[in-house]
């Protein structure tokens, strides 16, 4: 071999290798928050949560039937309350056509929550839920909020928005569904994941 | 003490090491270690690449209470582990799986090395021969050049594959996006547009798809629907002036039909002819309110004329503005 063949065989490997090395960089930058939902395409996780003001439960079975909007929130979240009176403005629009809204207070005591809902108001046509232990967080595998889930009237999960969405996102993805689409996740801003961050 | 008590103590000594070292080896992991050991190799999905048994986040120490119920409860390593990443994903691995698209980073670095180790050997046991004087060095150059060539066109080949590979994958999780600006309103449902309006109350833009609403509910013959979003628009100081004619007419011809309210009617179309004295669709459902309503097929008659004087109606409308002029100008009842 001579010097020539070396030296390009030699380039070769080192060009071979800050590829690889370049890759591994971005693998690392890569945020877990935005890879694709593995619930996707599957059944929904199940809950039985407790509304916020302890009366009574709210199981996702019983919502069988309906596409279901299931949203976790935070009082300390800002985007949260900036999505605030889309997710009340769409749940009041679409409560008679079949849909039912769900709203899962994250990391939050329910205390603390329904003080933020009785400021920030309400829909009528949703429920308003404990988890405590973020049993459903966890079940639903939430990065940070708000985190928003679809779930159709089969109970599959269709669809999943990451950060802050509105009435016409919200509203476009339930209208999709309707049509028999399956609209998948879509990042629309920033999460947060701690009241502190 | 005799050889035989020693011999006795060393070999009970001996026993007794014996099961201690079996026991260790083949007892199974305390409870507390393994929700540990699971703990840490599972990524905290509220911190920065630290494991959820290291993290102080409530996220975190709420995953660790529920690993520790799962261990309790008799489920294994491997279930536990799954039904985290059957929720998260494998991107909550601190140590990605050797498998898949991991696979080909795991074994890059050992094949680059074993690549530059087997250049090394070979040059070594094939030592460079002496240049023959007899052989061409211009065709030997080409050689070189073409096989030089081959080998980084390959190797930059297999950069570009890897890198659209990687890359690939991760704008794949943004497919699906459902954007505001390019959304086709027809396939927007009654229910999302009111919504919309609902949560944008203050937005001046809100005027065009209150209109669109309106219009739909309007076409469909849903007075009641569509009279709030007229409304609106009309009181609107945000309003376009083509919005508040559009607006105001409607207002005035729903009044009408509805109702059979015809002088608040003619209040609202002269309310928008204050606007645009050219609204032709006000000027002619005047015409047909003041004929219909109040019977003065007269001034009805003059108003069709002002119609038909204005340019830029379709042949159809003007068709129809004739038949009506024709038939008030000869003093019928309207029809």
């Amino acid at each position: 071999m001579t010097g020539r063949w070396l030296r390009l065989a030699g380039f070769t490997v080192a060009l071979l290798t800050v590829v690889f090395a370049v890759v591994l960089a971005s693998r690392f930058g890569t945020d877990p928050g935005l890879v694709e939902s593995p619930l996707i395409g599957q059944p929904a996780p199940p809950f039985e949560l407790q509304t916020l003001e302890g009366e009574g439960t709210v199981r996702l079975e019983d919502l069988r039937g309906e596409i279901v909007v299931v949203n976790f929130f935070a009082s300390w979240c800002l985007q949260c309350q900036l999505e605030h009176d889309d997710l009340v403005a769409t749940s009041d629009a679409f409560a008679d056509q079949g849909v039912r809204f769900v709203q899962i207070s994250y990391q939050e005591r329910p205390d603390r929550s329904l003080a933020y809902l009785a400021e920030a108001g309400t829909s009528y046509a949703t429920h308003y839920l404990h988890d405590p232990g973020s049993r459903t967080a966890i079940a639903y595998g939430v990065f940070g909020i708000p985190e928003t889930y679809f779930i159709d009237e089969e109970g599959i999960v269709v669809g999943k928005i990451i950060g802050e969405s509105n009435a016409f996102i919200l509203g476009g993805t339930i209208d999709a569904i309707k049509r028999g689409e399956r609209p998948g996740q879509s990042v629309t801003g920033d999460t947060q994941q701690r009241p502190d961050a | 003490m005799s050889d035989q008590v020693r011999n006795g103590i060393t070999a009970g000594v001996i026993v007794v090491m014996v099961l201690t070292l079996v026991g260790l080896v083949v007892s199974s992991p305390s409870h507390a270690d393994r929700v540990e050991a699971i703990g840490s190799v599972i990524r905290c999905p509220v911190c920065e690449g630290q494991p959820i048994a290291d993290s102080p986040a409530q996220m975190a120490r709420d995953m660790m209470a529920l690993i520790d119920e799962r261990v309790r409860q008799g489920a294994s390593d491997e279930e536990i582990i799954s039904e985290l990443l059957a929720s998260y994903s494998g991107a909550m691995l601190l140590d990605p799986p050797a498998r898949g698209a991991n696979l080909l980073l795991w074994l890059a670095p050992v094949g680059v090395l074993a690549a530059g180790i087997g250049i090394i050997a070979w040059w070594r046991s094939h030592p460079r021969p002496p240049t023959p004087p007899d052989v061409p060095r211009q065709g030997r150059s080409r050689r070189r050049t073409l096989v030089g060539g081959l080998i980084l066109a390959g190797a930059l080949g297999s950069t570009v594959v890897v890198a659209g590979f990687f890359l690939q994958e991760r704008e794949g999780p943004f497919v699906g996006v459902v954007s505001l600006g390019t959304q086709d309103l027809s396939e927007v449902s009654n229910e999302t547009m009111e919504a919309v309006i609902s949560a944008n109350l203050s937005d001046p833009q809100i005027n065009g798809m209150r209109l669109a609403l309106a219009e739909r509910y309007f076409e469909a013959g849903d007075y009641r629907a569509a009279f709030p979003h007229f409304l609106a628009v009309a009181e609107s100081p945000q309003a376009s002036p083509g919005e508040a004619v559009a607006a105001l007419t409607r207002l005035g011809w729903m009044v009408w039909d509805g109702n059979q309210e015809a002088g608040t009617a003619i209040q609202l179309f002269d309310q928008a002819l204050a606007i645009d004295d050219a609204a032709s669709t006000a000027i002619y459902l005047k015409g047909r309110v003041v004929w219909c309503g109040m019977e003065d097929s007269g001034e009805a008659a003059r108003l069709f004329s002002e119609v038909l004087a204005l340019d830029g109606l379709s042949p159809e409308s003007r068709t129809a503005v004739q038949a009506d002029l024709d038939a008030a100008t000869r003093g019928e009842a309207c029809a």
